[in-house]
């Protein structure tokens, strides 16, 4: 459960980082509720998840999953550099989640 | 001078960062999770104030390096998480694609910000 809770803790933050680009374009109240919500509820979630898993861990798979779906959703998204180095850091940090899920 | 006064806001937000990862693991009562909350803030808006001055990329890059290190060494050494090194290792890893990651994407935001 710990570990679902924490993917979509990571889902929920890139929600969260996408609002806030969309403020930067147009700001409007809506906008900042959805903001609140999307980090609100994936703090939310990452208290979830560390009731069963180490801090350090819960939070380093939580940055991961932020930063590599950030930059997976500039390139789907928003026509950012489909990078070969992007990519492999990417992998990287899904890769390194996946382990430390295997080995907790 | 002023980009000295930046780095000093990022090292403080990634203190920040730490002390409020701790809460949301282990607040229990009112204040405690009154404190977590405020130092999300608080991590949140150090951490924008320092990307005004220097490089976003490198700004993320360095706040999640010492956010991550410290939650690490928090658990380890105030809580009692036995030292794995498999996790330490894998934790590296991580970090370095969410650096390289940083470190490779260009940065938009300081055009807009100077």
């Amino acid at each position: 459960m710990a570990w679902l809770f924490l993917v979509i803790a990571g889902l929920f933050e890139m929600y969260g980082v996408t609002m806030i680009s969309q403020l930067h374009k147009k700001r409007s109240w809506q906008g900042v509720v959805k903001l609140f919500l999307g980090f609100g509820g994936s703090f939310v979630l990452l208290s979830l998840a560390m009731k069963n898993l180490p801090m350090g861990t819960a939070y380093a798979v939580w940055t991961g999953i932020g930063a590599s779906g950030g930059a997976f959703l500039g390139m789907l998204l928003h026509g950012e550099a489909r990078d070969l180095r992007r990519i492999a850091c990417i992998l990287m940090i899904l890769g390194a989640a996946v382990g430390l899920k295997v080995i907790a | 001078m002023k980009r000295n006064s930046g780095w000093v806001k990022v090292v403080g937000a990634a203190v920040l960062e730490v002390l409020w990862v701790i809460g949301l693991k282990h607040a229990d009562t009112p204040w405690e999770w009154l404190i977590t909350v405020i130092a999300i803030a608080a991590s949140f808006s150090v951490m924008i104030s320092a990307s005004k001055t220097l490089p976003v990329g490198t700004v993320y890059s360095v706040f999640a390096g010492l956010g991550s290190a410290g939650t690490v060494l928090a658990d380890t050494l105030f809580f009692g998480e036995p030292f794995k090194l498999m996790t330490m290792i894998l934790v590296l890893l991580l970090l370095t694609g969410v650096i390289g990651l940083k470190m490779v994407t260009p940065d938009n935001t300081v055009k807009e910000v100077s």
